[in-house]
């Protein structure tokens, strides 16, 4: 294989990202995409694409070599970057983030599998997982403007805003059992999800001892047996087994997802 | 029909007969803004775009299960070699002979009800209630693509290699899963199957 971007390292949970994959969720197919959908809208405009562009989402230590000369931009610092052939980029998130971007003018050469080319972590489909040595063709130049872009690259809050979920009224206290208070993050990364902190989670008489499982959204937050809430990210499976109390507000999800291991967060009513 | 909000752009439909078929009519309706229609078990969800996300709200109401569409179409055939590994343990837990077992599954007409767990992975309706058993109590870490299978109310295949906890009655050639086809998933909710018992 060749192109014009080789991976020289791959870091950790480096995949291929765009938008995720739309109207196969009744088949059991994630939408995947990027998980901090934010910062990947941000590169690609810094390198003129069009927001549907495949990039690199990463959770830090990916290392890429320009084989050809590309225009490039990185999430972590919001820069752009001219490479000529031998150039090295190292793409890591900043210091108090989880996942980076990495978008080429023209966006990531892959084809697409049932309409996206999202790598989907949980079944396989889409472009491959990426490996050192990987090499890959970028698309046809976009024919734009390269314009600066004044966009935060990151949030700047840690407050989240929520909407009820459909089982709210399960709990006795409503969307107030997780608002007025303030959450740690799990200690794991993943597009799947984020785990918070355990808490007690009265249940109302209507709640059902078990529940048939059920279609989720991405910012979708079901609460475990145990009383862990857990924010449902972009490679969530499409259906789920816990009642889900709340729904993130979309453009906080990226404050949810960029959240470091042991950060705190809080919620708000949207 | 009960609708409750999923957020700020999705719609959970409670208390309908069949959510494959409400699912189904749901579709049929071409709403513009409908980016997802997911049955499950006892519901659907229906994911809109965001601006959209009320006026399809006030639609569902308007719903109207065309029955027909789904009981008159033409079940797919599946061919299946009932050689499984938990043949034996079945027929013990259910107290049938092996083949009573195969007969039961065989004779069955199926709906799919909704698709999870893995692309392509169908939960069908219409196990006989004898068949009925909980999970095994220890998955295996490996089930092979096209395994035949039941646990509880359900039959499936496996589209894929995955772990699995169900009890694996045989296997089939068929391929359930394939996104090189236009329709990637063999199986999708409401449709009708059939097993049919052939030789290895």
């Amino acid at each position: 294989m060749s192109g014009q971007l080789r991976i020289v390292e791959t870091g950790w949970s480096t995949t291929i990202q765009d938008r995720g994959r739309t109207g196969y969720a009744h088949l059991g197919v994630p939408t995947a995409g990027a998980v901090d959908a934010t910062a990947q809208a941000v590169v690609n405009r810094l390198v003129g694409n069009d927001e549907r562009a495949a990039t690199l989402e990463t959770a830090g230590g990916l290392l890429v070599q320009a084989i050809g000369p590309l225009v490039a931009a990185t999430s972590g610092d919001g820069v752009r970057h001219t490479l000529q052939p031998g150039d090295r980029l190292r793409v890591d998130p900043p210091s108090d983030g989880v996942w980076a971007y990495l978008a080429l003018r023209g966006g990531l050469g892959v084809e697409p599998v049932l309409g996206s080319r999202s790598h989907d972590t949980l079944s396989n489909v889409g472009p491959p997982a990426v490996h050192a040595g990987d090499e890959f063709d970028v698309g046809p130049d976009p024919q734009t403007g390269l314009a600066t872009d004044l966009a935060p690259v990151r949030p700047t809050s840690r407050i989240v805003r929520l909407w009820p979920g459909p089982r709210v009224e399960w709990f006795d206290r409503g969307l107030d059992a997780l608002t007025g208070r303030s959450w740690t993050v799990g200690s794991e990364v993943s597009r799947v999800g984020v785990r918070l902190s355990a808490a007690k989670f009265g249940r109302t008489r209507s709640a059902p001892e078990m529940m048939a499982s059920e279609g989720l959204v991405t910012g979708a937050i079901q609460i475990t047996p145990s009383g862990e809430p857990i924010v449902m990210l972009a490679n969530h499976p499409t259906t789920g087994g816990y009642p889900v109390i709340a729904v993130v507000e979309p453009d906080d999800l990226p404050i949810v997802a960029q959240s470091r291991p042991g950060t705190t967060i809080r919620f708000r009513p949207a | 029909m009960q609708r409750r909000a999923f957020g700020p752009a999705a719609w959970l439909v409670d208390g309908v007969a069949e959510p494959a078929a409400w699912a189904g009519a749901l579709r049929s309706m071409d709403l513009d803004g409908v980016r997802e229609v997911v049955p499950a078990e006892r519901t659907v969800l229906v994911v809109c775009e965001r601006p959209q996300a009320e006026a399809i709200g006030r639609r569902l109401d308007s719903v109207r299960v065309e029955r027909s569409e789904f009981v008159d179409s033409t079940p797919v055939t599946i061919d299946v070699v009932y050689d499984g590994e938990d043949l034996r343990a079945v027929a013990a837990a259910t107290g049938l002979a092996v083949d009573e077992v195969i007969e039961r599954h065989a004779t069955g007409v199926y709906t799919v009800a909704f698709c999870g767990f893995s692309p392509g992975f169908a939960y069908m309706t219409g196990l006989d209630p004898v068949l009925h058993l909980d999970r095994r109590a220890t998955p295996r870490t490996r089930v092979p693509a096209g395994s035949v299978a039941i646990a509880a109310a359900y039959t499936s295949v496996y589209p894929s290699p995955s772990p699995g906890g169900w009890h694996l009655l045989g296997h089939t050639k068929a391929v359930l899963w394939n996104v090189e086809r236009r329709y990637p998933a063999l199986l999708g909710p409401g449709t009708l199957v059939r097993f049919r018992r052939v030789n290895p």
